[in-house]
């Protein structure tokens, strides 16, 4: 098992982001999660040799996740009031 | 005007959006393999893209001049000023795959008996031998559940008769089918009747009512003579003997389309599957459902589940899938179905009935279950569940509770609203999550909790695996126009 910390710049990736991220690897890992002045600052152990890479990749897809849902949710709810209207399933 | 007339714009009024921004529309994306990624929109059109096409897409950085751009626009993962229907599109799509859990519970199972003749390791509903009368289902609890059943405003209702081992207590089926006809000369659903049998008691008498009304025989065969005799054991050990003379049988008086046969996969299965499937053609039955066990009954009781991961299934699943389009080049149409329910979301506007992959969970709402006592249980594992001593997904009896009761129980509707995939974590943002669904029951019996954790599910392993392998068979022209054309 070896000892790793990540830190990531809070003005860049949500904390939301970040616990999004760690959370797919609960099976992996157990994780501590720490604010540090401007950082949020991750350590874990792990023996899996890339599980530091694999972490970073994933914090960036839940970031674009974040921005998609964000710039999205209106026309979610548009198109899902649209598919019920009429249907009489909501009032 | 147009020199075309009114019904045609000009080229250039094609080309409005041009130097403009385009708007996302809402989609969703996961891994598929080294450095590609599945997009999917909310209606589950999809496509393959790389990670700087990925990034270029949300950024709104896509040459409006690429073939990625228009891709992205006809299956509607972004609009511009040019496409104003997008929105009203979605809409309808999004409608259509909507459709089934509009029309409510459609399967409605009757254990009639939890007698039977064998003594499967794996079985996944603990059964009585077969002379204890106590554990079979009386007229009065029947008529009880048909009341039920026609209370359900789904326009097309199945019926199926399960066990233990159903054709030990035929006079129920027949009493059963007769009465769901008289009341369906009022309601007039389009009623089916199927019965799960291991086919042991299917004689001329049998065979006979179910030509006259047209049901439906489902059997177990587990693969070749060796293979099925050992997982499927009864007295004189000649289970295959029996299935194969009776799937005969029906495929002779009934016709090939009214019977048909499903497989369970134990350890001794995981190194044959090829030679499973050859008995499946050999007894002329055109498709295969390449199941792994559930985490259920007996399966549980005795270890058979802890004996094989979802890796080695999937190994199994993928050769057999690959011997099955073997099949299909040769020009033998044969079917593996769950790969079918999967396409079948991919490639079409519409949903499944399949249960196991529907949000909100198809229990109760799809299908649901009266045991042979008159209790009401939200789906076959519940049973199953309730068997092995824990009654969760019981939502009430046919004796003591009324149509409200049961399906506005606090259990159901609790397990329903937590088990919806859009709000799931891991679930709601998977790119996967169009073609998958929710399985609470499964969740409970494995992580008791109904949401569960997919980091550490199993059926989150197992369809992701399923996924990614179809939609990357799905890159070859030739594989693609045989799956195509499995989808229904």
């Amino acid at each position: 098992m070896t000892k790793h910390e990540l830190s990531f710049d809070v003005r860049v990736f949500s904390l939301e982001t970040i616990k999004r991220a760690l959370y797919r690897y609960q099976d992996k890992c157990s994780f501590d999660i720490q604010l540090r002045d401007s950082d949020i600052v991750i350590a874990f152990e792990s023996s899996i040799e890339d599980m530091a890479d694999r972490i970073k990749r994933e914090v960036l897809d839940q970031d674009l996740r974040d921005t998609i849902s964000k710039q999205t949710a209106n026309v979610r709810q548009l198109i899902l009031a649209n598919a019920f209207s009429n249907t009489g399933l909501i009032g | 005007m147009s020199p075309l007339g009114k019904r045609f714009k000009l080229v250039d009024d094609f080309n409005q959006a041009e130097n403009h921004d385009y708007h996302l529309l809402p989609s969703r994306f996961a891994g598929l393999d080294d450095g590609r990624y599945l997009l999917s929109n909310e209606v589950g059109e999809y496509l393959v893209v790389d990670r700087s096409q990925l990034e270029s897409y949300v950024k709104k950085a896509v040459d409006q001049d690429s073939d990625f751009y228009h891709d992205l626009k006809s299956k509607h993962f972004l609009f511009d000023d040019d496409s104003n229907v997008a929105i009203d599109l979605l809409a309808l799509k999004y409608r259509t795959k909507a459709l089934r859990t509009s029309q409510f519970t459609s399967l409605h199972l009757f254990v009639v008996t939890l007698r039977c003749d064998y003594t499967c390791q794996y079985c996944q509903v603990s059964r009585q031998t077969d002379d204890k009368h106590a554990f079979d289902m009386s007229e009065e609890t029947a008529r009880k559940a048909l009341a039920l059943v026609f209370r359900s405003p789904s326009p097309a209702i199945k019926i199926e008769f399960q066990g233990g081992e159903p054709l030990l207590n035929f006079n129920l089926i027949q009493y059963v089918v007769s009465e769901a006809k008289k009341l369906n000369e009022t309601h007039k659903r389009d009623l089916q009747f199927v019965i799960t049998s291991n086919l042991s008691f299917l004689d001329d008498t049998v065979l006979a009512f179910c030509q006259e009304h047209g049901i439906h025989l489902s059997t177990s065969l587990d693969g070749n003579e060796a293979l099925h005799n050992s997982n499927r054991p009864r007295p004189g050990k000649n289970s295959y003997e029996i299935t194969v003379k009776g799937i005969k049988n029906a495929q002779r008086f009934l016709g090939r389309d009214k019977i048909g046969a499903l497989m369970t996969t134990t350890e001794k299965s995981l190194s044959q599957v090829r030679s499973i499937i050859d008995t499946y053609l050999e007894h002329n039955l055109d498709c295969i459902f390449l199941r792994p066990l559930s985490p259920y009954g007996f399966a549980v009781k005795n270890h058979q589940t802890q004996k094989y991961d979802i890796d080695r299934w999937f190994e199994f699943y993928k050769e057999g899938l690959d011997y099955i389009l073997e099949i299909n080049r040769q020009g033998h149409h044969f079917v593996e179905v769950y790969t079918q329910i999967i396409l079948t979301k991919l490639l079409s506007p519409f949903n499944t009935g399949y249960v196991d992959l529907q949000s909100p969970s198809g229990a109760a709402i799809a299908a649901i279950v009266y045991n042979y006592d008159g209790d009401v249980y939200a789906s076959d594992e519940a049973r199953m569940l309730a068997e092995m001593g824990d009654r969760k997904f019981r939502l009430g009896s046919v004796h003591t509770d009324s149509y409200e009761d049961i399906w506005l129980s606090d259990v159901l509707l609790d397990t329903l609203e937590s088990s919806l995939s859009e709000s799931a974590p891991m679930c709601h943002d998977c790119g996967f999550l169009p073609y998958c669904g929710t399985d609470p029951v499964y969740h409970y019996a494995t992580q008791q909790d109904v949401v569960g954790h997919k980091a550490f599910s199993g059926f989150c392993a197992k369809n992701m695996k399923i996924f990614k392998h179809v939609i990357k068979l799905l890159e070859d022209p030739d594989t693609k126009k045989i799956l195509t054309n499995w989808v229904r």
